[in-house]
């Protein structure tokens, strides 16, 4: 009996969406462009995501040791310094490698190659450079570097005059993803009320129909489950129809977004793809959520007759 | 078969649409309900498939006391009275043949039971060619007799006729007339509630007349005072 009455349902509902055509390809309509507005909002996110990991990346802190300091004493303080949570990497460059590049850099300059030549030792010391985990975890270990043991060994910290635009630079990516938020939120309430109307407005068009069942005897259920399984089916093609878009969408951004990134990699397609089920699992799994609230609240209204 | 006993209607702002109704019909009499617009003869119908409830009274069908009838029970009791509504009241995305389904489908009738049965029905009323047409496809007296045919489908003891005819022809609403009296005559209780004086009158049946409300008339073999 329940198993006849499901598939009953199953069967009313298939047969109302496609004898509802232009009704069903409407409400499809109106769900697809909501999933196409959040995932437009997951592809900002993603993108200001990186743009902002790409220029934490570009950060760091530059200890410059004095030249006459051993490697075995840079390393304790090396050592020292990667036990604290907040120092992600810490790479050393010795007081050899600090001339070559210097001297790469500086090539063209005959006053600077000229000065080198005049001095016989290396001028130049070792340096630890610094990346933190956060940006604000920067004064911690600027705090750990000032240690009085150190102060003798040190000639130079960097930190100082990155200060103000590490702190900048932290409040704006703090204040990109506190709007991104809000504005994802907004967006998405006005999509939830969109596809919520939209469910009403077609089981609006069918109170009629609603109020017949009744009067021949079905039960609240027989009429209720076709309406809610047509608005899942509606869900499931609006979906389907998102990710045929999202992703040509994509791979056609991708090589415009490199450039962007002045030719730093990032896979958009790859974020997605690694995502697959949070992004469009969760947004099906709140299309039907919504679409059997909306669809059931509709309904209850033409039920009582 | 259907008692109505002291039944009373009041809706909002107390209007009352029927006060102290008392009625009896018998199983396999047919009975038309007359009376001007307004005089309560939809109400009454209304109260018999538990659309409304009654203010005062006791309504009994079958032996089945529906007056404070259950909402889950509705169901149950419309399975088992065919009504026929003056707007046919089909549903216009199903075929003949599904519309008449529906009925048994919603009762968890097996696909073999309504597959036997629905033809043999349409086949009364005389549909049994039109089969898989949508109701904007079929004339007024068409839809009327698809309509017919659903409420039999249950082969019901009780068919009510609210205003069969209001939207037929004449030769159309004979013919609807006709089916009402072939369907009595196979032992069926039909309640037909008409304003159509020809058709009371040619019926020589029992005839109750209502009067804001009020039973001011019930003979055996009646016609239209009104």
């Amino acid at each position: 009996m329940l198993l006849v009455a499901i598939h009953r349902s199953v069967l009313f509902a298939l047969q109302s969406f496609w004898r509802n055509f232009w009704l069903s390809l409407a409400t499809i309509f109106i769900i697809f462009l909501a999933f196409v507005s959040i995932n437009f909002l997951i592809f900002l996110s993603a993108v200001s995501d990186s743009a902002i990991n790409a220029v934490k990346e570009k950060i760091d802190v530059s200890i410059y040791f004095k030249p006459d300091i051993r490697e075995s004493k840079i390393n304790e303080v090396k050592s020292h310094l990667e036990t604290l949570s907040q120092v992600k990497e810490i790479t050393y460059h010795s007081s050899a490698q600090n001339l070559e590049s210097f001297t790469q850099r500086h090539a063209s300059d005959a006053v600077i190659s000229d000065t080198l030549k005049e001095l016989a030792g290396n001028p130049l010391g070792a340096t630890l450079i610094i990346k933190a985990k956060e940006l604000s975890d920067y004064p911690e270990i600027l705090k750990a570097v000032d240690n009085p043991a150190y102060n003798e060994l040190i000639e130079e910290k960097n930190y100082d005059d990155h200060r103000v635009v590490i702190d900048r630079i932290n409040s704006i990516t703090n204040n990109i993803r506190r709007g991104g938020l809000i504005i994802s939120l907004i967006f998405v309430i006005i999509a939830i009320l969109i596809v919520f109307n939209t469910v009403r407005i077609a089981i609006f068009t069918h109170q009629n129909e609603i109020s017949i069942m009744k009067l021949v005897g079905a039960s609240n259920w027989f009429i209720r489950a076709p309406f809610i399984l047509e608005s899942i089916f509606s869900g499931v093609i609006a979906c389907l129809l998102a990710v045929a878009l999202v992703y040509p969408v994509l791979s056609f951004i991708q090589p415009h977004l490199a450039n962007f990134f002045d030719g730093a990699a990032f896979d958009l397609v790859g974020y997605f793809n690694q995502r697959f089920l949070l992004i469009f699992g969760g947004q099906l799994l709140g299309i039907i959520l919504l679409n059997i609230i909306a669809s059931s609240l509709a309904i209850g209204k033409y039920l009582k007759v | 078969m259907i008692h109505l006993i002291k039944v009373t209607k009041k809706f909002e702002g107390e209007t009352v649409a029927l006060k102290e109704v008392a009625l009896h019909i018998e199983p396999g009499e047919f009975v038309s309900i007359v009376g001007q617009s307004g005089s309560g003869k939809t109400t009454i119908i209304r109260l018999l498939i538990a659309e409304i409830r009654p203010t005062a009274g006791k309504i009994i069908i079958g032996g089945w006391d529906i007056t404070d009838i259950k909402r889950r029970q509705i169901p149950i009791l419309r399975r088992q009275i065919g009504v026929v509504f003056q707007d046919f009241k089909l549903l216009p995305k199903k075929t003949v043949f599904e519309n008449v389904a529906f009925a048994l489908q919603v009762s968890g009738s097996a696909k073999s039971r309504i597959n036997k049965i629905v033809p043999q029905v349409l086949k009364i009323v005389d549909l049994e060619d039109k089969t898989g047409r949508y109701p904007q496809n079929l004339s007024g007296g068409e839809k009327q007799r698809v309509a017919i045919a659903r409420a039999l489908i249950h082969r019901p003891k009780i068919l009510l006729a609210d205003e069969p005819t209001g939207n037929l022809d004449a030769l159309n609403s004979k013919d609807i007339i006709d089916l009402l009296l072939k369907i009595n005559d196979f032992g069926t209780t039909v309640v037909l509630v008409t304003h159509n004086k020809d058709i009371v009158n040619s019926l020589r049946k029992r005839v109750i007349t209502l009067e804001r409300g009020v039973v001011i008339q019930d003979q055996k073999v009646g016609k239209y005072v009104l």
